[in-house]
């Protein structure tokens, strides 16, 4: 029942939106009122997690071809819940400071999405898997079409396309690992990883599966949809894009490849960890020489998943649960940066560099947020995202000393382009302009972010003590390799 | 056979009314006609019967097809007494030739002999010519009317032709005898082979399949909306049924395999690739239809005949499919005349521009219905298209099926950009009128489209 409160609390706020069409102040109070709700849910069922998974709801749906409206979770999915219900309420808060047009329609819309989210995370079944998977699109795709910037017509197909392409093959998998089962068949994640198949058929349904989760995060070299759609998207759509959706595919991963497709994965393995680190080192180099802030974060988002999913891959503890935590850790941090890109749009009225500079002395209270954040960005001890590259480096290092190197570089060219950005936004010869300094409702938004920076940075057990028990879980039940 | 003989003599029946009362009344009058005769199948429903000698056939396959036919007959029907409120005034001819061809309909969907096969064809077909220059004064309708006809003739000559040929092989016009003949060892041949194909050409033509489709658009964009409507529901179902019972007897023996694979395949090319580039709302809709055709076409490649004992979960899927189509294809003609009447009678995508602000129920309807057909989840579109894919994997059309799943996408992309429309603001200073009667079957076609997509075991 509490899985299905957190699918209805944002499906009935966002109708309500929908039917009522209050005033924009309304509305955002509405939709934050039903995040907060949300929050506390997730956090009530964080609080009592005991390391075992819970299947919580369990309905026939078409049976005879394995559909079951299956909802469940385990540490994994929990702590996906967490993260999405976490961020939501800031993505909703971003709006009263920057909002992008009419508030009844953008939220109800981000409320869906934010519904469509929880499915994804909470499905046990396959197919309703996928089909949440896919209604998440549709909400943020309307979102950026109606209210994104330059070319968004373009950019937002480009888009749309590829994320439905990977899910159209996702869904192809999904059907013929579904007729596999023994009859009557199943598409239950439970009986999908019960399923044996020969290593010739793993090896091309790894890729049938992982293209629909490689494009989601996007790794290279299915990520050329991502810069342009991040820099174009409105703020609060960027959030979620980057934040939560692009966790979809680290969450598909988890979820699909490694139970499903062992022996694929172990094939591919050595594979995906390399182009996954080309690809973080990559987007780290040319995150450096963006002139656009916004287009910066979104390489640098680029970057660290690419190193989340090599970490992913690496098929032991340490790597997957750093991969892992560094979701918790990311999805905070790119609301942090999208929040702060948002903030200096909204003061000089552009996102490039060139326009920026030189403020310190004009917004010292700003200054000392963004360098808190900044601190995060580039994994300072006490900050969340520490031990999270602490994990992922240990993961590589067990499997390759060279990839282990490529994870420090990453690292290293993280720290630059991060300072260069706060470097490039605010010091500097002083500019004589008037601009505001980081006012109430900004700090309202950054010091609760920040705050669990450092919570979880000091604390990291308590996101890891929910991905302890089913990693290893994970790593058990995998047959041996050959 | 009470239901046909019952809509037959409807039709008759309007004919008369025609010419003795106001055009009022017969929309009413059909659409009670049309309910008894669901109420007949419905009564008849799990009884499995033979008719004029075994000729035709009412297993639960026919049955369903027939009532999902009637069905939507009638919901467009309900449509009628507003579009040809200001529009025409042989109505009741309008009614009457829509129930004829209806007839022909239900007799593809139930015809277990090739006489009946093309008695069905020919009695759906021949209707749909007049139906087709029905406004006698434009010149694409006149267009739609001419071209639909002598390139149906063309198809009718082909399907005779192919009649012929599998005659000369048994003896008879029975699907039975033909079956058992395939069946026999060392049968196969250049006349049975050219008599399959030729049958398949004839009923490839009407529901549209590539290299067969090119009446489609013209037809589609010069028949007056209502009729478009009729084409591309009601025909497309009764023409799949009838593929259907002909391949379903036949199995699939590889000489047929081979140009249904072609067929399968150029259909959903250029069905999905032409329709990319349309302005034209209905013309969109005749080659989506064309790509819808492409993925019927594809769940038929699966059927290996009754011997298999697979035909009825085939047969299954193409009634889901078509007759959830047929839903979302309704709504969406009917929006869209409501569209064309508040633009001036322009028909390209842009029309639906301002509909959300207008009224927002309507927008979500357009919105549902798009959705639908491009087989997003959570509609019925989506579940139809799954039950294909299922199909084909589990008969191993891997390759043509992933062939279909590139071709899905592009659908899905032309569907949306129509959707996008109706959240745009509005340029035109057209208001868009609503009756309460379009209301009410938009609104009910939604609901259908969501309620079997949410519920499929409902249909299947």
């Amino acid at each position: 029942m509490v899985l299905l409160a957190l699918l209805l609390i944002p499906l009935a706020a966002g109708s309500l939106l929908l039917a009522m069409r209050p005033a924009a102040a309304t509305a955002r109070g509405l939709a934050l009122t039903s995040t907060l709700f949300t929050l506390a849910i997730t956090l009530w069922l964080w609080y009592a997690w005991d390391g075992v998974a819970v299947t919580a709801l369990s309905h026939d749906w078409v049976p005879a071809w394995g559909m079951r409206f299956v909802l469940g979770y385990n540490g994994i999915g929990l702590l996906m819940l967490v993260l999405t219900a976490v961020l939501f309420p800031f993505v909703i808060g971003t709006g009263y400071k920057q909002p992008v047009g009419d508030a009844a329609l953008v939220n109800a819309l981000l409320l869906y999405c934010q519904a469509a989210l929880f499915g994804v995370f909470m499905a046990q079944n396959a197919i309703l898997f996928y089909i949440f998977f896919e209604l998440s699109l549709i909400p943020i795709f309307f979102l950026l079409l109606r209210w994104g910037g330059m070319h968004k017509r373009a950019i937002t197909i480009r888009f749309f396309l590829y994320t439905l392409m990977g899910g159209l093959a996702l869904l192809f998998s999904i059907a013929y690992a579904t007729l596999q089962t023994p009859a009557p068949h199943s598409a239950d994640f439970s009986a999908l990883a019960a399923l044996q198949l020969p290593l010739a058929t793993q090896q091309w349904l790894f890729w049938t599966m992982f293209l629909a989760f490689a494009i989601k995060m996007p790794i290279f070299p299915f990520h050329s949809w991502q810069p342009e759609t991040y820099t174009m998207a409105p703020t609060q759509g960027t959030m979620v894009l980057s934040a939560i959706m692009g966790k979809m595919g680290i969450y598909g991963i988890v979820v699909f490849l490694y139970p499903i497709v062992p022996l694929g994965t172990a094939y591919w393995q050595d594979f995906v960890i390399a182009i996954s680190l080309f690809g973080a080192l990559y987007a780290a180099v040319i995150a450096f020489r963006q002139e656009n802030f916004k287009r910066l974060v979104a390489y640098s988002s680029m970057s660290h998943l690419g190193l989340m999913a090599a970490a992913l891959f690496t098929w032991n503890a340490y790597g997957i649960g750093g991969g892992l935590y560094q979701t918790f850790a990311h999805g905070v941090l790119m609301v942090c940066l999208f929040y702060i890109v948002g903030l200096m749009e909204l003061r000089v009225g552009s996102n490039n560099f060139a326009d920026m500079g030189g403020l310190k002395t004009r917004m010292p209270r700003f200054a000392l947020l963004f360098m808190l954040i900044v601190g995060n960005a580039i994994s300072m001890p006490l900050t969340q995202s520490f031990p999270g590259e602490w994990l992922m480096f240990n993961g590589l290092w067990q499997l390759n000393h060279w990839m282990a190197l490529a994870g420090v570089v990453l690292i290293i060219l993280g720290a630059i382009y991060m300072l260069f950005a706060f470097q490039r936004v605010l010091l500097g010869p002083d500019r004589d302009v008037a601009i505001a300094d980081a006012d109430g409702e900004e700090h309202f938004m950054l010091v609760p972010l920040i705050a669990i920076i450092f919570l979880v940075g000091v604390f990291p057990n308590l996101v890891l003590k929910l991905v302890d028990a089913p990693v290893q879980l994970l790593l058990n039940s995998i047959p041996p390799l050959p | 056979m009470s239901a046909l003989i019952l809509i037959s003599v409807l039709g008759v029946v309007m004919l008369y009314m025609g010419i003795f009362s106001r055009k009022q009344v017969l929309a009413p009058v059909a659409i009670l006609g049309l309910l008894a005769a669901i109420a007949l199948f419905a009564t008849g429903w799990h009884i499995p019967h033979h008719l004029l000698g075994g000729m035709l056939e009412f297993d639960g396959f026919a049955t369903s097809f027939s009532i999902g036919m009637l069905v939507i007959t009638a919901l467009i029907f309900l449509f009628g007494p507003d579009y040809y409120e200001r529009k025409e005034w042989h109505v009741a001819e309008q009614y009457a030739l829509m129930l004829f061809s209806l007839v022909g309909g239900l007799l593809l969907a139930s015809y277990s002999n090739l006489l009946m096969l093309f008695l069905g064809y020919e009695v759906l077909s021949i209707p749909l010519y007049v139906l087709a220059g029905g406004k006698k004064r434009s010149l694409r309708s006149n267009e739609a009317s001419l071209k639909y006809f002598i390139l149906g003739s063309f198809a009718t000559a082909f399907m005779l032709m192919g009649i012929t040929l599998l005659y000369s092989l048994t003896g008879s016009f029975d699907l039975g005898k033909l079956a058992e003949h395939m069946a026999a060892p060392g049968a196969s041949g250049m006349v049975l082979n050219f008599g399959l194909f030729f049958v398949v050409v004839g009923l490839a033509f009407k529901v549209g399949a590539v290299p067969f489709h090119f009446w489609k658009p013209d037809v589609y964009q010069g028949s007056p909306t209502l009729v478009t409507t009729f084409m591309a529901t009601v025909v497309m179902m009764g023409g799949i049924a009838g593929f259907f019972r002909f391949i379903d007897s036949t199995g699939m023996p590889d000489s047929l395999a081979r140009s249904m694979v072609l067929l399968t395949l150029a259909t959903l090319l250029v069905g999905n690739v032409s329709a990319l580039r349309q302005t034209n709302f209905k013309r969109l809709m005749a080659y989506s239809s064309v790509s819808h055709s492409g993925f019927l076409l594809l769940a038929l490649l699966t059927d290996s005949g009754l011997h298999e004992g697979h035909g009825s979960a085939v047969g299954g899927t193409l009634f889901y499919y078509t007759f959830t189509y047929s839903l979302a294809t309704t709504g969406l003609f009917i929006l869209f005349t409501i569209a064309k009447r508040a633009n001036a009678g322009a028909e390209h995508n842009g029309i639906f521009k301002g509909l959300w602000q207008a009224n927002p129920w309507l927008a979500l309807c357009l919105l549902a219905m798009l959705l639908s057909l491009a087989g997003i989840p959570l509609t019925a579109g989506f579940i139809a298209k799954y039950q294909v894919f299922l199909l084909a994997i589990s008969t191993g059309w891997l390759k043509v099926m992933g062939f279909g799943v590139l071709m899905a996408l592009l659908g899905i992309y032309y569907y949306i950009m129509v959707a996008r429309e109706a959240f745009l603001p509005a340029e035109g200073s057209g208001a868009f009128v609503v009756s309460r009667l379009n209301w009410v079957v938009i609104t009910l076609c939604t609901i259908g489209v969501l309620a079997f997509g949410l519920w499929p075991g409902w249909l299947v």
